[in-house]
């Protein structure tokens, strides 16, 4: 609870160190990418931080080759992250209620720091305090990529294939932490169902759809009064 | 360059992925500390991992065997030292290390 702003800070750093092993290199992708635009490099960590979202930002990059209008730009971003509207439901009860700590969080809460705050246990998170600084850190590891990535471009090639991994490690990781509290676990069963038939058949939304499907199965199971607890 | 444009995109873009993010916070709140809602925050993360992590290997691109078979072994390294050291960082860097190293290494 009156855990000190240093010792805050340390355990941040260490839950986010993964985070940078896939932030880093990826935010470099992006740069390298976006480099490729002709605009000054420093516009790469800029999209960083106003935009401050992977797979929107690789978007981005189509979106300004080809020109389209603001209108465009709104509704695509829009589609593509709409899987975040759900992640709010899982931590909003442990973010602070006001001030502008809890709006940066949630302008922050990506995939991955959406990952990291759902699992750590409840009793054991440092508040807002811890949660901020985790989502700092986050970003200024994204940001810090997509610097160096546009920056560097011109002096040497950095070879990151292969680093994309990292992502895949950090969520199997996270998903064995949250498999050990989980009472029923049949519902991982029911998530690797909707992942398979939302990317079969509907490979472009494929993220909105399998969360939709996840929470409309939890929706029904929660109605049903099945669960004790 | 057109730099007004490019800054027009991404303040657009900026906006928008707030939005979505912001979206169950504004639309909720009322109802944030309503026991229900700790059933799905509990019972959610788990499912979505799963999604992410079906996400990310979908991203890699496995087209063929050896690249098959590398993230098979990466897989597995990262789940056998996670399941019996449970050092997060340890797992991550040691998957990531040997896929890394199967790709530009050994071209796989």
């Amino acid at each position: 609870m009156s855990q000190s702003v240093a010792s805050d800070f340390i355990e941040a750093f260490k839950d986010s160190a993964p985070v940078m092993f896939g932030y880093v290199p990826l935010g470099m992708a992006f740069g390298v990418l976006f480099q490729g635009l002709g605009y000054h490099w420093l516009f790469a960590p800029l999209a960083g931080v106003m935009i401050y979202a992977g797979s929107a930002q690789f978007m981005a990059v189509g979106l300004l080759a080809a020109g389209v209008s603001y209108a465009e730009a709104f509704v695509a971003t829009l589609v593509l992250n709409s899987r975040h509207i759900f992640y709010g439901l899982s931590v909003m009860s442990r973010y602070p209620k006001g001030g502008l700590t809890r709006w940066y969080l949630i302008f922050g809460l990506t995939d991955e720091t959406y990952s990291l705050i759902t699992a750590k246990p409840p009793a054991s998170s440092g508040g807002a305090r811890y949660f901020a600084y985790l989502t700092g850190l986050n970003q200024s590891y994204w940001v810090i990529g997509c610097a160096l990535g546009a920056g560097l471009q011109s002096f040497f090639a950095f070879d990151s294939r292969g680093f994309e991994f990292a992502l895949v490690a950090l969520f199997l990781v996270l998903l064995i932490e949250q498999v050990r509290t989980m009472s029923e676990r049949w519902l991982l069963v029911v998530a690797l169902g909707a992942s398979v038939l939302a990317y079969s058949l509907f490979p472009n939304q494929f993220l909105l759809v399998a969360i939709g499907l996840c929470l409309a199965v939890l929706v029904v199971r929660l109605r049903s009064g099945g669960v004790h607890g | 360059m057109d730099n007004a444009y490019l800054l027009g995109i991404f303040a657009v873009m900026g906006v928008a992925t707030f939005i979505t993010r912001a979206l169950p916070f504004v639309a909720l709140s009322k109802v944030a500390r309503h026991p229900i809602l700790d059933r799905y925050g509990k019972s959610l993360p788990p499912m979505i991992m799963v999604v992410l992590v079906y996400f990310g290997l979908v991203s890699l691109e496995i087209e063929s065997i050896d690249r098959g078979g590398l993230s098979g072994l990466s897989l597995a390294i990262v789940i056998v030292l996670h399941a019996y050291l449970r050092n997060p960082l340890l797992s991550i860097l040691a998957g990531t290390g040997v896929y890394v190293v199967g790709i530009q290494g050994f071209g796989l």
